[in-house]
């Protein structure tokens, strides 16, 4: 093997930037908020020493590849929203594909679709940065199934940031890996901000103007702000837009507020400044920790504008300071809301000290320059660890690992099963073929007998018959070997600490390879003596699929039940007998009662129906898939019980 | 950063009588409501080890006090009844060299097969690299390893098994590889796996080996630690090869 490595071109060639990729769920131009300026903001302040690019979902369609900020945006098609998660089937597929062209990965958490990927152990080859923007607090029934999702992304991640301190001591999840955790405070251009001339109206002694920003969705309780104004005589202006805003209307309307409440809806960057400058107070009345900064708060003190915020358990309250430069209220209080609100409309010199405090305290605490030294920092260092271990790994032999998650599973049960494969042709020439030989006489005989037996002619039966028998050949082999697999795969169990599951897999592929050498039969036939209808073939590929799915999850259920109690192998053996014998496998539809309860209820029958209809006459058979459906959705829960009692499967053996 | 963290960590080793692999005497059980109760034993009880990158763990102890288990628990063979094992870093158990062997194979598609296994790619560099310290000559690579002596066996699986470094090394008995030219060249790798590896477990019987390797040494008794001692850096080689020689 000669490895060519040119030092000259490298010198050369200017020194190449790495690259960055920022996995959020949107992005600009489809919706503003905190979590897209931070974003954004990144991009923009580190474009010096890292090449940024974005991949998101979209569900405006348009263009798929555009550049904001001479940034690359990638945007996958999205079908809308599902539980507030982007509906992108590719989503994961196309990061997969993207992964490897870049040096780094930023995932901006929470986004469980991308949790998928890391999960499954895809990626790997590359360092990831999560910046932890917000626990999941909607949703929370559904909790259970993305937290062990977030927990693999965190295990697998170089470093987590976070906003605030805080946030590490308040969420359970990011305790556990509390050692990876930065905490870089987001920082915001106080000079955006600074007034263009004179400062005598800064504080409006009859000022009654309360602003509040963000995106109009629950969290960030505007409804509560809505009420406190119930009653008082402050103006209330939100900026926003988003779901919520029909409700948020009504209820405006139900409080007769419509004098001094307004929805602005979406304003302009520079719009918004003015706001900013205008307002006399500003409030964020958010009510769940999804509220984890409140950038937006941060602009509102850049303005050197007082502010109310709520008590939460998230950074919220320790960058604007009860006291100092806000009034801190309990979340979802409407009295307290207005109380504070009013206290500060009522004293205007209190409000102009709050808002000095408030400017004083973004300018040295949050400045850009820290928020950008800081993530470039952890970046630098993320980078530099891993190239550090991969030069490590080139001097030893090749210390390519792929051992850890599904995938690695699927690798070494294929593995396994090819060299199973090799062994049949290290013992003879001909190798599987002798059981093709063996299926083929099989298909002759009872070609022939099934032929005396009905009316119609054998010869053209004969094809769809050796089909149905390689079909059942598999699933009954598939099954059987799985009842004696673990068993027999004793020592690499317990010596080498490899999964159960993969002698499980073995199984499916081993005889799904020997399958492929069976198929031989079927296939000549099928060419020599049917028209060949290739269309009804292609159609036939789903079910065919489908069958195998089935054929895996049942050997994965049966084969785990056999090894833990040994009386049901023989069950299983009888079984199939029985099954091969009361399926429609060589019998063909005239010989049989199709109407029989049996046959109606047979799983076997509809499983065959879904690849063969297809194959005799080109249509699907929706009955049947329906039925399989459903048996594969009773056998992928069993499977997935069947996978987590594996755990236990070394004491079986 | 390789580490090992055992928290009270119990494991109760289920004991499965011919009975107990019945499905219809546990469904019979449960209807004439004799007690199906699992008779278990305690294995490993209340265990608390914490291993860092650099330490060298003897597990000495008689037979059946754990030793194995306790391997197999760290390896995440068996599942902890309660408490906590958490371990970072790859591990590779080598608590049975012939785990996976195909006699009928040669002896190179062997050696592919047992490095995918481990989760490796296998590269003819490799493999020539494994070959060269076996020893062997050049030609048996393409034999059954069927054909292959005991000796010769041991030593291609040896070979294979110690090929690449690892974070956390688990060894059950110091592997007994047959003659003796080559045992001292099989202890001199061993050794340097030690070295490399960030953590190393051993279970033996042979204390004499474990004051040489270790930096601490665990008795165990009946699935407890009974005592530990911690030992000083080991001796340095030239002690032990004379040991050897001798």
């Amino acid at each position: 093997m000669i490895r060519i490595e040119p030092p000259m071109i490298v010198v050369n060639e200017p020194v190449r930037r790495p690259s960055v990729l920022h996995i959020f769920k949107v992005y600009y131009p489809d919706l503003f908020g905190g979590t897209l300026t931070v974003i954004r903001d990144i991009c923009a302040s580190l474009k010096d020493t890292f090449n940024a690019a974005v991949l998101v979902c979209s569900r405006s369609g348009g263009e798929r590849q555009i550049v904001i900020n001479d940034v690359a945006v990638e945007r996958v098609h999205s079908f809308g929203d599902v539980l507030s998660l982007p509906a992108a089937p590719t989503y994961p597929w196309r990061l997969w594909r993207r992964i490897a062209e870049h040096d780094l990965l930023a995932l901006h958490a929470p986004f469980p679709l991308a949790d998928l990927v890391f999960a499954f152990g895809l990626g790997r080859t590359r360092p990831l940065v999560v910046h932890w923007h917000a626990d999941i607090v909607s949703h929370a029934a559904l909790r259970f199934l993305v937290e062990p999702l977030m927990r693999r992304t965190l295990r697998r991640a170089s470093a987590i940031i976070v906003s605030d301190p805080v946030l590490v001591e308040t969420t359970p999840l990011l305790q556990e890996f509390a050692d990876k955790c930065h905490a870089v405070p987001f920082g915001v251009d106080v000079a955006k901000y600074d007034r263009p001339a004179a400062q005598a109206d800064d504080v409006n002694a009859r000022g009654r103007l309360v602003l509040a920003c963000g995106r109009l969705v629950p969290y960030k309780g505007f409804d509560v702000l809505v009420r406190s104004a119930h009653a008082r005589n402050f103006e209330v202006w939100i900026v926003g837009e988003g779901r919520e805003r029909d409700n948020l209307e009504q209820l405006i309307r139900d409080y007769g507020l419509q004098d001094r409440v307004r929805l602005l809806g979406s304003v302009s960057e520079s719009e918004r400044v003015k706001l900013m400058r205008i307002a006399d107070v500003f409030v964020m009345p958010s009510v769940t920790n999804a509220e984890t900064f409140g950038l937006v708060q941060l602009e509102a003190m850049a303005a050197s504008r007082p502010i109310v915020n709520t008590a939460l358990g998230t950074g919220v309250p320790h960058v604007a300071r009860d006291g100092l430069e806000a009034i801190t209220v309990p979340p979802g209080d409407p009295t307290a809301l207005a109380d504070a609100i009013e206290t500060l409309i009522n004293d205007p010199e209190r409000r102009r000290r709050m808002g000095q405090a408030a400017r004083h305290r973004a300018v040295t605490k949050y400045s850009t320059t820290a928020f950008k030294e800081g993530v470039e920092t952890v970046y630098r260092k993320v980078v530099a660890e891993e190239a550090a271990t991969k030069d490590a790994g080139s001097s030893a032999p090749a210390p390519h690992l792929q051992m850890a998650g599904p995938v690695g599973a699927i690798r070494i049960a294929a593995a396994l099963a090819w060299s199973d494969m090799r062994h049949r042709y290290v013992r003879s020439l001909l190798g599987p073929f002798w059981m093709s030989i063996q299926m083929a006489i099989m298909v002759a005989v009872l070609g022939s007998v099934i032929g005396h037996l009905s009316n119609s002619s054998a010869m053209a039966r004969l094809p769809m018959l050796a089909a149905s028998l390689t079909a059942w050949t598999f699933l009954n082999s598939v099954v059987l070997d799985a009842t004696t697999a673990l068993q027999g795969s004793a020592s690499l169990i317990k010596d080498r600490a490899l999964p159960p599951v993969i002698f499980l897999l073995q199984c499916t592929f081993r005889q799904a390879l020997f399958a492929a050498h069976n198929a031989v039969v079927p296939l000549i036939l099928w060419l020599a003596l049917t028209p060949r209808d290739f269309g009804g073939a292609i159609v036939a590929l789903p079910g065919l699929a489908l069958f195998v799915i089935c054929t895996m999850a049942l050997s994965l259920v049966l084969g785990a039940l056999a090894t833990r109690y040994r009386d049901i192998k023989p069950i299983i053996e009888s079984s199939l007998t029985l099954a091969f014998l009361a399926s429609p496998i060589i019998w063909t539809s005239e010989m049989i009662d199709r109407g029989s309860t049996v046959t109606r209820l047979n799983p076997l029958t509809h499983l065959f129906a879904i690849w063969r209809e297809p194959l005799a006459t080109g249509h699907v058979a929706t009955t049947s898939l329906i039925y399989v459906l459903a048996c594969l959705a009773v056998l992928a829960v069993a499977a997935t019980v069947t996978i987590a009692h594996l755990r236990k499967a070394a004491f079986w053996i | 950063m390789a580490s090992i963290h055992l928290q009270d960590a119990c494991l109760d080793y289920p004991l499965y009588g011919a009975y107990d692999f019945s499905l219809k005497r546990r469904l019979l059980g449960h209807l004439f409501r004799q007690s199906s109760e699992m008779r278990t034993i305690r294995a490993i009880d209340n265990f608390s080890i914490e291993a860092k990158a650099g330490a060298r763990i003897g597990l000495a102890g008689p037979n059946g006090s754990g030793k194995s288990t306790l391997l197999r628990l760290i390896a995440g063979v068996f599942p902890a009844t309660s408490g906590r094992v958490e371990t970072t870093g790859n591990i590779v158990p080598l608590l049975g060299l012939g785990a996976g062997v195909n006699l009928d194979f040669v002896a190179a598609d062997n050696i592919n097969l047992l490095l995918r296994i481990s989760g490796r790619k296998p590269t003819q560099a490799i493999l020539d690299e494994i070959w060269a310290f076996t020893e062997l000559e050049e030609r048996m690579q393409r034999l059954p390893l069927r054909m292959f002596s005991s000796g010769m066996l041991m030593r291609v699986l040896f070979a294979t098994a110690t090929a690449f470094p690892a974070d956390i090394l688990l060894l059950d008995e110091w592997l007994s590889v047959v003659d003796e030219k080559f045992s001292a060249k099989a202890e001199q790798r061993l050794r340097k796996m030690v070295e490399t590896a960030a953590i190393v477990i051993i279970a033996s019987h042979d204390h004499a080996l474990l004051r040489r390797t270790c930096n601490s040494i665990i008795n165990l008794d009946h699935g407890r630690i009974a005592s530990t001692v911690a030992l000083d850096a080991p001796v340095p080689h030239h002690l032990e090869l004379r040991e050897i020689t001798a």
